[in-house]
């Protein structure tokens, strides 16, 4: 019983950082239908950025801030600079802009701050990349015979109240309202009204501010930032957006925290089987196996097409 | 704007230029692996690699719009069959070329039954995953006997002896010295031949009646079913051919080194996004579109690759733009090429070179039905 709790409690903590990037994924693709492969370098500059305000002095609370301000920027910017203009030419056009993005801020990341892992004793003032939450060895509280630290706790309880924030956003208020008319059909809602393009700008910046928190909060857990963190987030945050259904911020977060439990279950009970190298396997197999049955993920909605 | 030249397909000129082209590329085969230093040998088979890797995500993404990233994978079953077949079996590295292909064709087909199903994002997901699981795969504990897990293989490529075999004719030595790191020329002429077989297999795929049902599949699938394309069948057959093409420059890489480990090269996921890049520069849905994207990958990678260690290898008009980098600037420099195209050129430097050849020459296509392969009988009415 002890193993099961502690297994789910791993689970849960891994899969609520793939959860917040996931969000970004999902609010985007609701907003112009497009996958936005750079999510998690937008996430990683935006940590390099909070990284270096640290490096100044910032307080870890404040340079979180301005680091998601940032976000919000780089992301609306991404929107009316790139991707709408060659919106208009093809959704392949978007992906590649995407995928530019993706290697390009990747480099631009090294180029400004070089390709090792920071903070290290040779260039920064920090001992350690500032966490959100006091992780202190002595930090945890213990359930049942099994652990689970002050910082877990604080991730999955920063994850679920987002998730609240955003059905508010998307059910209650007017801004909220405007993006789910455009994610439904951008054509009629610009008829009646609504700023689309001021509706998507918000999408963007708000997706990449989301994930700009998902970067922070992994580079805290991590205690360092470097070129590689989030690239495996981003897979796993897509797979999460994948299995929820792209269109469904719920379903995202709950796909996140299955894939998460998924796969430290797997690799503990199965370990001789499965072992660390394929539980990334395993989690992928679930995902195609519900993807055969149910194309738009489990809580998406299924695309009618008119021919 | 009217045309100032006038070209008639299949006419003299259009055979003039098409000679004068094969003349420069046969004369450019034959002169480099003979005549110049290794360094650029071996940016050739960096070259003819991405060539053929780009050329099949060509067929599958260029021509079919089915978005894979997942290619890398195809390029690591190449990879491994070589590496096992002569590691562990010792067969020739020759025989393992159309087992790879076999092997990555079952494998595509097999891929190709969800993308029967799950279309746009969620395809593009799903190979993305198959690229992921693959190096993965390579080290699980139960395969390790085969794969030699995170070590991977070694004595993989040719086992040239002790002795110096050299073919010369009239002292012109077309392999070089065939001894274990002297047989650049051996391999150039091998990744070669891989790159000639891509682009006929391509050429010949995209020029049939397949291709047309590829692009129409492309356009508009559900038109495309309707028109009487059986989407099964042609998509299975692409995704198939696809991956065996990409197969083989994965068994060059291993026959070049000689050893392959699961965490190398374009055997990791980004490799795939590497063709991608390649294939989007170059000219998506053009035959020559990855020939020209790949040589201008490597061509750029090699030239930039020292200019954050020593800024005084930039040339000085372009210093200040690149010198504050403190990695190799190749990456960024495609990042903002790509988005540029998009911008200017959707269909790569290839497509943009078509479209603007195409107001200064005027082609003339052939009268229907006096082509080479036109029918021998006239099709009558009650066929």
């Amino acid at each position: 019983m002890a193993l099961f709790l502690q297994r789910l409690f791993d689970g849960l903590s891994e899969g609520s950082i793939y959860a917040l990037l996931a969000l970004g994924l999902v609010i985007i693709y609701r907003g112009t239908g497009h996958l936005n492969f750079a999510q998690g370098e937008m996430a990683l500059f935006c940590t390099y950025i909070v990284y270096q305000l640290g490096e100044w002095g910032v307080a870890i609370g404040f340079a979180l801030a301005l680091g998601m301000v940032a976000g919000f920027a780089l992301g609306a910017v991404t929107e009316v600079a790139l991707v709408r203009p060659v919106a208009r030419r093809s959704m392949f056009a978007v992906f590649i802009v995407t995928i530019a993005l993706f290697r390009g801020l990747n480099w631009l990341d090294g180029a400004i701050w070089g390709d090792q892992v920071l903070p290290n004793s040779a260039t920064s003032k920090q001992t350690q990349f500032p966490s959100l939450f006091s992780n202190q060895p002595k930090d945890f509280w213990h359930i049942l015979g099994a652990n689970i630290t002050i910082q877990s706790i604080g991730i999955l309880t920063l994850v679920l109240s987002l998730t609240a924030l955003l059905f508010l956003l998307f059910n209650k208020t007017k801004l909220g309202l405007a993006m789910r008319a455009v994610a439904s059909n951008s054509d009629s809602a610009r008829l009646v009204g609504i700023p689309t393009h001021r509706v998507l700008m918000v999408s963007w910046g708000l997706a990449t501010s989301i994930g700009a928190l998902g970067g922070v909060v992994f580079a805290g857990v991590n205690h360092t930032v470097n070129l590689g963190l989030m690239f495996t987030v981003f897979i796993y945050s897509s797979a999460a957006a994948t299995l929820g259904g792209f269109d469904s911020p719920g379903g995202a977060v709950i796909g996140a925290l299955t894939i998460g439990v998924v796969q430290n279950m797997v690799a503990g009970y199965a370990d001789q089987w499965v072992g660390q190298q394929m539980k990334i396997g395993v989690a992928f197999i679930v995902i195609v196996g519900v993807l055969l049955v149910k194309p738009s993920g489990l809580f998406g909605t299924a695309k009618v097409e008119r021919v | 704007m009217k045309p100032m030249f006038t070209m008639r397909s299949g006419g003299p000129g259009s055979w003039a230029l098409r000679l004068c082209v094969a003349g420069v590329l046969v004369a450019l085969a034959i002169w480099i692996p003979t005549s110049s230093a290794d360094p650029t040998i071996g940016y050739c088979l960096d070259a003819f690699t991405l060539m053929a890797a780009a050329l099949s995500l060509n067929l599958l993404l260029g021509y079919t719009g089915q978005i894979s990233i997942g290619h890398s994978a195809f390029f690591g079953i190449g990879a491994y069959t070589t590496a096992i077949g002569v590691s562990r079996w010792h067969w020739s590295p020759f025989a393992t070329l159309p087992i790879a292909f076999v092997v990555a064709f079952v494998v595509g087909v097999a891929v190709s039954l969800p993308a029967l199903r799950i279309k746009g994002v969620y395809l593009a997901l799903v190979t993305l995953a198959l690229g992921l699981v693959y190096p993965q795969f390579l080290k699980w504990k139960k395969i390790t006997w085969l794969t030699g897990g995170t070590r991977g293989l070694d004595k993989a490529g040719f086992n040239f002896g002790k002795k110096n075999r050299t073919y010369s004719i009239f002292g012109w030595k077309p392999f070089g010295d065939m001894r274990a790191n002297g047989a650049l020329p051996f391999y150039f002429w091998i990744g070669l031949g891989i790159v000639v077989v891509a682009y006929v297999v391509c050429r010949g795929l995209v020029k049939s009646r397949v291709g047309r049902s590829l692009i129409a599949i492309r356009d508009n699938e559900t038109a495309a079913a309707v028109m009487g394309v059986n989407i099964a069948v042609t998509k299975g057959l692409v995704f198939g051919i696809s991956a065996g093409l990409c197969a083989l420059p994965g068994c060059l890489a291993t026959i070049r080194t000689g050893n392959v480990v699961p965490d190398s090269g374009y055997i990791l996921v980004l490799g795939a996004i590497v063709f991608l890049i390649v294939m989007v520069i170059g000219g998506a849905g053009s035959l020559w579109g990855p020939i020209v994207g790949a040589v201008l990958y490597v061509a750029i990678s090699v030239r930039t690759s020292q200019w954050s260690k020593n800024t005084s290898k930039i040339p000085g008009i372009i210093r200040p733009f690149f010198s504050w980098s403190k990695v190799p600037v190749g990456d960024g420099i495609f990042a903002v090429l790509l988005i540029l195209l998009m911008f200017v050129a959707p269909f790569g430097i290839v497509g943009w070179c078509k479209v603007t050849s195409a107001k200064l020459v005027r082609v003339v296509p052939r009268p229907a039905g006096t082509g080479t392969l036109s029918p021998k009988a006239p099709v009558s009415a009650e066929a």
